[in-house]
């Protein structure tokens, strides 16, 4: 809603997280997603809400107030126990309307990308997307928001400085959670649907969860990542062992995908995913810029190629000269020894 | 082939538009004019499909599309694993509907824009990727019989699995082989000749000045101090190779083309 | 089926060369392109065309080159295209382009689909998308990887998600857009290349289209970029490793262990 008096402003208070739900589940970017917003609303001397939506979420109240949250604001209903971007939005949008929070903030997630956008839009506010910084104006009071843009090229720095609430979707990840702290308390507001918010644009017929990779991309520390050079799809169960000993996930480059290695939920890049780790091991990549656009804020590179000259041998952190398919199994046995 | 090369029938590269051309309407014109000049001399038109990964418009369309007319066994169309399938079997029904006979058969390069030829869509298992082998065998099943099938032969890269190659090319269907420019007398080309003496063999001349393009494709070392002279070169060929083809890359149909009549000479 | 793609004009990305003092990517000769993710949301559009009938219009808000892309999505089967283009939109975030393409689907009216890709590589939002959908109060389904039913009222399309993916069923009109897994985008014919430089793409302003000048362009945007500056440099050399495949993974795990990761 447009605010553009500061008397408009001061109408809106309080500092909100959406939390990332599934199958009731409260999802780890919540908690990284109310460290940053405890940090915002200290700034600005307010309180932190926790939205949940969901089914059986009540139970994740505690929790919530555990990572800082003040209050938790939920709607419990089995109407919500599965992703209908709509419902949530409509339900968001009445609260919103309703509270008056000063900032929203929610997972820059499938979900969350879907959902905020459509209660900016009704909201009549501003949105950024894919935020990796936030911060309080000291001299305004308005959010900061930063985030890559052209492929990470650049770094924007956004604000609303008319419109409230100031939204932003955050990359997981990159924030970081408070200590969990049982011994906090605070307080719950219980809201409920109204008929017709829940399944009149979709219906969720079917979900798969994929338990294979139960470590995504999104959430992983560590990726291992192969490329044209592992020359066939066998060569990702050999990275699938490295990963496994590692905690982590599988990444592919979309040469691979292309060539039918690895389904395209692996790829990393322009036209797949963009990954936040700490260390990204990229095997058998060239490091073609519609590749490194996805992975180059990962906070480790290791790159694995018998070519020394390549775009990624060269931004790597760390480059291994060699075959692959020697040096992976070698740094497998040398995982397992400490 | 055969035929070609005892008629003398060079074997003249013409390159298709590019997609992203600005300026359609006169590239279409020029490709009509090369084509035409080609037919007329009683050379066969080698038109290359997407060469270099660069998106191009296809060379059966362009014929149909023009309203071109091929000579009876004077088109030769290249042909990559970049292609859907529909598009791929689309292009061998052109081929067959315009009396094309003769396809030059490469694995050809790839760009994000292109689309590739899955294994399993055209009936190969056990391999990682579709190779010109995987496609020859397709189109020798599909269309026993139709095709004289080509294939690339590289005497600058490593000898063995060069030749390994080969091996399995001529065991899916290949019936001649185009090799990579050469520059004079090459060994690999020679050792090809030996182990095949049955096999028809088209070498491919460096039409254009620039032997650094060349290099810089193949890795062949410029030797020091002489200047290229490409119509020389394509003599010299004439001479090492009496029993081959020629297949003429970059031809400067301006500057080069009315050559031709007086450079191959009956040895 | 009156199908609506979006499509928008980027800056494409070239050959890759990392600076070795700063570790930037540099680019050069960048050239503008049709968004990546569009080519996919255009096939799709065609296909469904191909397989229940219908028009297909390609949309595209720009500045008058951008009319470039609209040939490109005709040159593979779209049926005409509309540009939207007014100084008064320049400077428009993802607030204000959704408003502004919402009330050019109004005025093509009857549309029953509006595809678009997931994002422009250029923002890289994916806020475009959704906005519309809620501009236009449609239904959405974002992240879509196939669409295997098409009926009358409703359509049946899978989402992609971080973990797995979802199977619903979308109340028509929607907005839908689409990831790279969906299909293989043909690539333009001859004749499909001729049949888009000879068609004529009107171009649509900002009164075409009845858009209020409040709600479009800078004024219509609620968040604006206040600063902008290169991403923090990786500034650490690359430490480079070979020999036995043992004394590289020694090294590797020395490194992660000096690094505290493992």
């Amino acid at each position: 809603m447009l605010a553009n008096t500061a008397a408009l402003r001061a109408e809106y208070r309080n500092v909100w997280v959406l939390a990332e739900v599934l199958n009731g589940e409260v999802q780890k970017v919540t908690w990284e997603l109310l460290g940053a917003a405890r940090d915002l609303a200290d700034a600005r001397a307010c309180e932190l809400w926790c939205i949940l939506l969901g089914d059986g979420v009540s139970r994740a109240a505690q929790q919530v107030h555990s990572y800082g949250a003040d209050l938790a604001l939920i709607v419990d209903d089995p109407r919500l126990a599965r992703f209908d971007d709509e419902a949530e939005a409509a339900v968001l949008i009445r609260l919103v309307e309703r509270y008056r929070p000063e900032i929203l903030l929610a997972g820059a997630t499938t979900r969350g990308r879907a959902l905020v956008p459509r209660v900016a839009v009704k909201a009549e506010c501003g949105l950024t997307a894919d935020c990796t910084g936030l911060a309080i104006d000291p001299a305004t009071g308005d959010l900061l928001q930063t985030r890559p843009a052209f492929g990470g090229n650049i770094m924007a720095t956004i604000r609303c400085s008319q419109h409230r609430p100031q939204m932003a979707t955050v990359r997981p990840r990159v924030m970081a959670a408070r200590d969990y702290d049982p011994s906090r308390r605070g307080k719950i507001l219980a809201e409920s649907l109204l008929p017709g918010e829940a399944g009149s644009f979709k219906t969720v017929l079917e979900v798969f969860h994929d338990a294979d990779n139960a470590v995504n991309l999104s959430e992983a520390r560590f990726i291992v990542s192969g490329g044209r050079g592992l020359k066939d799809a066998e060569g990702f169960s050999l990275l699938k062992r490295l990963a496994d000993a590692l905690g982590g996930a599988v990444g592919a480059s979309r040469a691979a995908v292309d060539s039918g290695w690895i389904p395209y939920s692996h790829q990393v890049g322009q036209t797949g995913q963009t990954v936040q780790a700490q260390v990204y091991i990229a095997c058998g990549i060239s490091g073609q810029i519609q590749h490194l656009v996805g992975m180059q804020s990962c906070d480790y590179i290791v790159a694995i190629d018998k070519n020394p000259e390549t775009p990624l041998m060269k931004l790597a952190d760390l480059a291994v000269v060699g075959d692959l398919y020697e040096i992976v199994p070698a740094m497998i046995r040398a995982l397992a020894k400490t | 082939m055969k035929s070609h090369i005892e008629n003398r029938v060079y074997h003249v590269e013409i390159l298709p538009p590019k997609q992203e051309t600005e300026k359609l309407e006169s590239d279409l014109e020029l490709f009509t004019t090369k084509f035409s000049r080609v037919m007329n001399s009683g050379y066969c038109a080698c038109i290359t499909d997407n060469a270099m990964g660069n998106l191009a418009f296809q060379g059966t369309e362009m014929i149909e599309e023009l309203g071109l007319a091929p000579r009876e066994d004077l088109v030769m169309i290249h042909l990559n694993t970049f292609h859907t399938k529909v598009a791929l079997d689309g292009i061998l029904a052109s081929c067959r509907n315009l009396g094309i006979r003769n396809l030059l058969v490469v694995s050809g390069d790839g760009s994000d824009r292109l689309p590739r030829l899955l294994p399993r869509e055209i009936g190969a298992s056990g391999v990682a990727a579709v190779t010109s082998v995987e496609l020859l065998r397709y189109i020798a099943n599909e269309h026993p019989g139709f095709f004289n099938l080509g294939v690339a032969f590289n005497p600058y890269e490593p000898e063995e699995p060069e030749f390994e190659k080969m091996e399995r090319k001529l065991a899916a269907g290949a019936a001649f082989v185009i090799t990579q420019p050469v520059i004079g007398l090459h060994p690999g080309v020679q050792k090809l000749m030996e182990k095949y003496p049955a096999l028809p063999v088209v070498v491919e001349a460096w039409m254009s000045k620039k032997l650094e393009l060349l290099s810089e494709a193949v890795g062949y070392e410029i030797p020091q101090g002489q200047a290229y002279d490409p119509i020389e070169n394509l003599r010299e060929l004439h001479r090492i190779y009496p029993s081959c083809g020629v297949y003429l890359s970059l031809l400067g149909f301006k500057t080069q083309y009315d050559f031709l009549k007086d450079t191959w000479k009956r040895g | 089926m009156k199908i609506v793609v979006c499509v928008k004009q980027v800056p494409g990305t070239s050959e890759a060369r990392i600076d070795p003092e700063t570790k930037r990517i540099v680019r050069e000769g960048i050239k503008a392109v049709i968004n990546p993710f569009d080519v996919y949301a255009v096939e799709e559009a065609v296909r469904i065309r191909e397989r229940i009938g219908g028009e297909v219009i390609a949309l595209s808000m720009g500045p008058a080159r951008a009319d470039v892309v609209l040939r490109e999505a005709i040159s593979v089967g779209a049926d005409r295209a509309i540009l939207l283009s007014d100084r008064a939109f320049g400077g428009s975030d993802t607030w204000a382009t959704s408003y502004a393409l919402a009330q050019a689907v109004r005025k093509i009216g009857d549309v029953d689909l509006v595809l678009c890709g997931k994002q422009a590589i250029d923002g890289d939002t994916a806020q475009v998308g959704p906005g519309l959908a809620s501009q236009l109060g449609w239904s959405q389904a974002t992240c879509v990887m196939a669409i295997p039913e098409i009926a009358q009222e409703s359509l049946v399309v899978k989402r992609m998600h971080e973990d797995g993916w979802d199977r619903c069923r979308v109340r028509l009109p929607a907005v839908l857009t689409v990831v790279k897994d969906i299909n293989q985008p043909r690539v333009p014919t001859l004749r499909g290349r001729l049949a888009a430089q000879k068609m004529i793409i009107p171009t649509w302003g900002a009164a075409d289209v009845g858009a209020e000048l409040g709600k479009i362009g800078l004024e219509g945007s609620p968040t604006r970029v206040v600063k902008t500056e290169p991403p923090p440099l990786r500034g650490k050399a690359t430490l480079k490793i070979e020999g036995s495949a043992a004394d590289c993974a020694e090294a590797f795990v020395r490194e992660l262990r000096l690094k505290g990761l493992v």
